[in-house]
């Protein structure tokens, strides 16, 4: 069979910069011969005898669901295309400022027509650096955009400050962890960067921030504290909110094994029933969840240590939000041989967010289909997208998957040779609870 | 190869007539009446008009669509031949000698189907999501009101008394002879073809959602038939409207559609193709059917008597087009490679009992 051909989506709002964008890549020497599809009319200046007008033309399949949704217009016109495939190597949707991507999408998963003679190489969105913030509360789309772009360009930078575009990236970055971000002017962006991606370069993907892709925990900062027998005290001053749970544990150690350890045992104990503590109500290392009260600062609840050793502090909320510290008997302030920061699950629930999971440890296939099936038919139209690499047990290779709303696409990738084996999945979507997600996850590890 | 069964599969099935090459993917063809033309359309819009002898044919370059061709179809005395494309035309042309005749202009740029009636000298095309007819003395003649998407087909009734249109949300039948107020039936998918069975009893579509329906014309009521692998594209009526045979996948399906209907029957399945189906064609008039894939295969099939493969063939190329000629004793190809081929089945053999005449 001959190869399949790439198409390359562009979305964003009018104004953003997409016909700009188009321009400028018909008239870049790619050395591409590129049809184009437009559902924007009248605005393309290029000359170029493959750009093919056609309206949006939304389809849904007869349950109703928006993951069956398609674009009929695509399809047709797609399919007319491929009839003369040695006219062109490359195709751009361009799609009109308010459409959902979804449906898009979908069309690459679910016709076989176009699945067997296309790939979707990208979905590159255009975000007007000035104006999206007003259209974030306002607009589904624009979210949408974001959310199922692999590239994102922050285009008008000249016209806005760079504590906002900072400001603006950490935002988008937040909604869609795994979609590169460029700062552009006049939409000035190298072919490399939007065309030709290969569609499915998951490691480049998942190669976002560490602290991204931590399960999300019940607790933002941990210490650990090897401590003398004696007589301690947890100092704080006012914060932001008015009572935190905190636990303290022993531990074997300060090795990061056993660090590993507590955690688990804490985000287990931090589910577990509190006891609400007053200031000068003393604390035990005995594994129970406590609830300081903070109401009247200065605050002093002294800790008891019964034996020497080593010992984990876990709080809720950040010590430097309260100014807080372990001090000693001799009124000095303790530090932590290790500390580390969680990242907090404050989100909102219909913000649009990512959600990683990477975790050592194989996967039961049987368990692991069982939860993604039930997962995407109760969740599927808030997720917009996913993408993971799994290590399944018993596959030499690594598994490579990506899916839309509840469409799912997979295949065995190269072998995982010297590479450790991990579970690395990113989920883009609204609604989205990071606990029932790591929960039903893990479960399907061994 | 295909678990042949030697005593129903003749090699010498089909004889190639002819053949010939426009170099483009061959988008339509079809026979004029006398079944001494064929007309020809690419999807890089050429038209060719072809004229047929028993063992050649020459094809001639008549004119052309810009950005591609749709459609072709011919007037019921064949002295007309009409085409459309994606330049928002619809060309009518003497059928006999291929001069230009009429130009139609439409504001829509996808003016998929042209369909002439019957019997009259109307014709029915889609420009966009509207249904107009057209005659020559008058003009337009009907317009209708905007379907819920670009028309996918459209299909004329066998007396002509209505134009069955093929869109997202259903069908719509319109009669634009009589201009009553079109009717219509409504399914929440997106219809991509239609066929009117002979007897007009049934109007069958093949669907996106991988299924086909059944629509009872007299009732309005539908029957939907589910299984199929992929969207059903190929759709073929027998002669004596009893049958339906269906793709949309690598088996071919054939539907009972006497006394109550298909629901709730079996259909009988025919498998011997590897890969996704292509086209599928009764023969007018006769026993046979033809199927092809994308593997290049041509089969033959006598559904009626048996499951088994009775003859076979390899193209250079998968087949966009199968056309029967009006009598059923000539076969054409148009093939995603710009080849045409006719072939007509050895006919022989088509009325005895193979067991006791087998050529291998």
């Amino acid at each position: 069979m001959t190869t399949k051909i790439p198409v390359t989506v562009l979305t964003g709002f009018l104004g953003s910069g997409k016909t700009t964008l188009l321009n400028r890549i018909l008239s870049e020497n790619h050395g591409k011969r590129i049809a184009v599809i437009e559902n924007e009319y009248g605005e393309i200046g290029v000359d170029n005898d493959l750009v093919i007008g056609a309206e949006e033309e939304i389809f849904e399949m007869n349950n109703g669901c928006i993951c069956c949704t398609v674009r009929g217009d695509l399809i047709r016109i797609l399919g007319n295309l491929m009839k003369r495939r040695d006219r062109f190597d490359y195709i751009i949707i361009e799609t009109t400022g308010m459409a959902d991507p979804g449906p898009v999408a979908q069309t690459f998963f679910t016709d076989d027509e176009i699945k067997n003679a296309l790939y979707l190489d990208g979905i590159v969105t255009l975000v007007d650096a000035k104006h999206v913030v007003e259209h974030f509360n306002d607009s589904d789309e624009v979210k949408q955009q974001i959310a199922f772009a692999d590239v994102i360009l922050l285009n008008k930078t000249d016209l806005v400050s760079s504590s906002a575009l900072d400001a603006l990236e950490a935002r988008i970055h937040t909604m869609n962890a795994v979609a590169r971000i460029f700062r552009t002017q006049d939409a000035n962006i190298a072919m490399n960067h939007i065309l030709d991606l290969g569609g499915f370069d998951l490691d480049r993907a998942l190669a976002v921030d560490p602290q991204f892709l931590e399960p999300e925990y019940p607790f933002e900062w941990s210490g650990c504290y090897p401590l003398e027998a004696g007589a301690y005290a947890l100092v704080l001053d006012s914060g932001p909110d008015p009572a935190m749970n905190i636990w303290i544990s022993a531990l074997s150690d300060t090795s990061a094994g056993s660090m590993h350890t507590a955690i688990n045992t804490a985000v287990l104990a931090f589910s577990s029933n509190k006891l609400i503590m007053q200031s000068g109500n003393t604390l035990y290392p005995d594994n129970l969840l406590y609830q300081l009260q903070l109401y009247a600062p200065p605050l002093l609840f002294p800790i008891e240590i019964k034996k020497s050793g080593v010992y984990a502090l876990f709080t809720e909320h950040h010590p430097d939000e309260f100014s807080a510290y372990l001090k000693n008997s001799d009124g000095n302030r303790l530090h932590p041989v290790t500390s580390h920061e969680y990242k907090p699950d404050h989100e909102h629930d219909d913000e649009v967010i990512s959600i990683g999971i990477t975790t050592p440890g194989e996967l039961d296939l049987d368990r692991f289909q069982v939860w993604l099936r039930e997962l995407l038919s109760t969740k599927g139209p808030d997720i917009f997208r996913m993408k993971g690499i799994l290590n399944f047990r018993e596959m030499p290779e690594r598994y490579i998957f990506q899916g839309v709303h509840m469409l799912f696409d997979g295949r065995p990738d190269r072998p995982w040779g010297n590479e450790p084996r991990k579970n690395t999945l990113i989920f883009i979507g609204r609604n989205l609870d990071r606990n029932e997600l790591n929960t039903g996850f893990s479960a399907c590890l061994d | 190869m295909f678990g042949l069964d030697p005593p129903y599969f003749r090699k010498n099935a089909l004889n190639e007539q002819w053949c010939l090459s426009v170099e483009e993917h061959i988008i339509d063809i079809a026979w004029s009446p006398d079944a001494e033309r064929l007309a020809a359309i690419t999807a890089e819009g050429r038209i060719f008009l072809i004229n047929v002898q028993s063992n050649t044919a020459t094809d001639k370059q008549i004119g052309y669509h810009a950005h591609g061709g749709n459609s072709v179809s011919w007037n019921s005395d064949g002295t007309r031949l009409a085409t459309s494309g994606q330049d928002g035309r619809i060309q009518i042309w003497d059928g006999l000698s291929g001069t230009l005749l009429y130009t139609l202009e439409t504001k829509d740029n996808w003016v998929g189907r042209v369909a002439y009636h019957p019997k009259q000298p109307v014709l029915a095309f889609s420009a966009g999501r509207t249904l107009k007819c057209w005659r020559e003395s008058e003009g337009i003649i009907y317009e209708s009101s905007d379907h819920a998407s670009t028309i996918a087909d459209i299909g004329w009734h066998p007396d002509g008394a209505v134009v069955a249109v093929a869109a997202y949300n259903g069908l719509t039948l319109h009669t634009p002879v009589r201009q009553s107020n079109p009717h219509k039936l409504h399914w929440k998918g997106s219809s991509l073809l239609l066929a009117w069975s002979p007897d007009a009893r049934y109007i069958a579509t093949g669907e996106q959602d991988s299924t086909v329906h059944f629509w009872y014309v007299d009732t309005g009521m539908d029957a939907q038939m589910w299984g199929f692998d992929t969207k059903v594209l190929e759709l073929s009526w027998h002669s004596s409207g009893r049958w339906l045979a269906t793709g949309g996948g690598i088996s071919i399906s054939i539907w009972d559609c006497s006394g109550n209907g298909p629901a709730g029957r079996t259909p009988q399945t025919l498998s011997c193709h590897f890969n996704r189906i292509t086209q599928l064609a009764y023969q007018p008039l006769g026993h046979y059917l033809v199927s092809t894939d994308v593997d290049r295969f041509l089969l033959l099939w006598e559904p009626e008597k048996h499951d088994k493969l009775v003859g076979a063939t390899s193209l250079s190329a998968p087949a966009s087009c199968v056309r029967w000629a009006p009598l059923g004793n000539n076969l054409v190809i148009g093939q995603f490679d710009g080849v045409i081929a006719s072939f007509t089945p050895n006919s022989i053999y088509s009325d005895q009992d193979p067991r006791t005449d087998v050529v291998i």
